[in-house]
């Protein structure tokens, strides 16, 4: 009984203890982004002294966060929209067409999925000079959309393999064309895989920093993450401000992750584990 | 009449998306391998060297400190993130409030860009005004305090708790499933055998998840290889390449000093060692459960 009492207590401490070790840095960060730079050299652990709400304004003023916050909009919905659009398009196609070269085709994305991105950094670079597209939203959009296809494809294709394909032959016999087909059945009832693309292909994009690096050097260009290492490095010494800076630059993807939480959990991993 | 129909559909509704995904994958892949026998400043003209960029590579004593760097990265993983999620995802196995709050905060990384995340521990290594040297401070233990990252004897090992801390999530939830799906029969035939707490660890949760174990480790070595973000935030590859990756070798030796033909060797390079290592490690894994 009482080796089962200790051996709960020292169970339920470990956990709280690493529960805190995983918290921790993600809380001070709040706090810290509130503080003055005495505050955070007197009391770095507490909370702040005053509470300085307005570091947040002067960080959305000074680094030009707007404009940041703007552009990594346009690429993640931009290469969202093409990706879910030629996903679905390409997955109802490979998941009820029968033809000679589909298993090819599926090996041909999962052979990219092997290929570490950063190998395509230096060549992407090259290639996009060549195109003229270096620092254009395209430069950004063409590769998140690239390199969210896989993962797309195959939540999209694993999905509409469960569906009976009685409902598009009822549709069929109606007289609906192919496209329409597409349009007006798998679209809707793909929504559930849909929106676990969504969500994966825009948090890629989103916090996406080696491309931006790579091939944005317009400021006026510069995605959200590329923005604040910037701007880290240009006021290195107002600490609270780079912190209320990086916190604002969170914000979005917590939201996501605070309401969808267990579609971007199993999203996540399968896209991981089919990758 | 419909089977050509059919089959128009099929090449308009494929064609766009492998278009995209090989003028944007591929095609880079196949052309770095070309420009990797060239010496190229990005302007004006190349100049054919033959295998002058990979003789120049295997003899870059920087190349095999950033290689053997990513041999860390890949041992952290394997011997610290997988064992450190199994753990987690046994002990997390019950549905109540305080375990779902903790398995959320330990996935919470996974949302976060590395941008923030490397600032985060920047901030947490920081000699001056770190928390961690702080808090060595309040326990009284100045000794330890250390220039976590501008040492460079240390400055990988300490960019390895970062890396733990923000992909531990994933592979939690990956075990926590595979634990999920172990049949409830399972358990409780165990159970009237008497096996209980880490002898039923050991002879039936661990057998039964071997499999997701196995993808879990794929996993770790090809994201270890892919690690440049967190890496090129915190040190820049530095102090003097102690921290170097293959991944910021390539970018510091391409964009820093323009030599776009040597960059895209390295580039083929990673793709090489990283195919033969995601091969070798599939073979291994899928070889063992056999014998």
């Amino acid at each position: 009984m009482n080796i089962m009492r200790t051996k709960k207590g020292l169970f339920w401490t470990l956990l709280t203890g690493y529960g805190i070790f995983t918290l921790y840095p993600f809380f001070w960060l709040v706090i810290s982004a509130f503080k003055t730079n005495e505050d955070f050299y007197s009391h770095p652990f507490g909370l702040p002294e005053i509470w300085h709400f307005d570091n947040f304004s002067r960080a959305w003023e000074s680094s030009k966060l707007g404009t940041a916050f703007m552009n990594s909009m346009i690429v993640s919905v931009g290469s969202l929209m093409i990706t879910l659009f030629i996903a679905a398009l390409a997955s109802f196609v490979l998941a009820r067409f029968q033809f000679r070269l589909k298993g090819w085709i599926m090996t041909f994305f999962v052979v990219g999925m092997l290929i570490p991105i950063h190998s395509t950094l230096v060549p992407l670079f090259i290639l996009m000079k060549q195109m003229s597209m270096l620092n254009t939203y395209w430069a950004l959009i063409f590769p998140y959309t690239a390199f969210a296809l896989p993962t797309a494809i195959f939540v999209l294709t694993a999905y509409l393999s469960t569906i009976p394909k009685e409902i598009e032959e009822a549709a069929f016999i109606d007289g609906t064309g192919l496209w329409g087909l597409f349009r007006r059945i798998i679209l809707p009832i793909s929504t559930p895989a849909l929106s676990t693309v969504t969500i994966l292909s825009f948090l890629h994009s989103w916090n996406d920093f080696s491309f931006a690096l790579v091939l944005i050097n317009k400021t006026k260009l510069k995605t959200l993450p590329l923005g604040i290492a910037n701007f880290a490095d240009g006021y290195q010494t107002d600490y609270g401000l780079t912190l209320a800076a990086m916190t604002i630059s969170v914000i979005p993807t917590i939201l996501i992750y605070l309401i969808f939480q267990d579609q971007v959990m199993k999203g996540m991993t399968a896209g991981a584990v089919k990758g | 009449m419909n089977t050509l129909r059919s089959r128009r559909f099929i090449i308009m509704g494929l064609l766009p998306a492998m278009l995209i995904y090989a003028l944007f994958v591929f095609v880079p892949v196949i052309w770095s391998a070309y420009y990797g026998f060239f010496n190229w400043s990005g302007i004006g003209a190349s100049s054919f060297i033959g295998l002058d960029n990979y003789v120049e590579i295997v003899h870059d004593p920087i190349f095999w400190r950033a290689l053997k760097n990513n041999f860390i990265f890949v041992g952290a993983a394997v011997l610290g993130q997988v064992p450190l999620a199994l753990i987690l995802a046994i002990l997390l196995s019950k549905n109540n409030f305080l375990q779902r709050f903790l398995r959320s905060a330990i996935f919470l990384p996974m949302v976060l860009s590395t941008v923030v995340i490397g600032m985060i521990w920047q901030y947490i290594y920081h000699p001056q005004i770190g928390i961690l040297n702080f808090f060595l401070d309040t326990l009284g233990l100045e000794s330890w305090k250390l220039q976590w990252l501008s040492d460079g004897k240390i400055a990988i090992f300490a960019l390895i708790p970062p890396l733990i801390w923000s992909f531990v999530g994933l592979y939690l939830i990956i075990f926590m499933s595979a634990l999920q799906n172990i049949p409830g029969e399972i358990h409780d035939a165990a159970q009237l055998d008497g096996a209980t707490g880490l002898r039923k660890l050991a002879s039936i949760s661990l057998p039964m998840i071997w499999g997701t174990v196995q993808v879990a480790l794929v996993l770790c070595i090809s994201g270890s290889l892919k690690s440049f973000d967190l890496v090129y935030i915190m040190t820049k590859g530095g102090p003097a390449h102690a921290t170097e990756l293959l991944a910021t070798y390539m970018y510091n030796s391409t964009f820093t000093s323009y030599r776009y033909g040597f960059g895209s060797a390295i580039s083929t390079t990673i793709v090489l060692i990283s195919l033969i290592l995601i091969g070798s490690s599939q073979w291994i894994t899928s070889r063992k459960p056999k014998q």
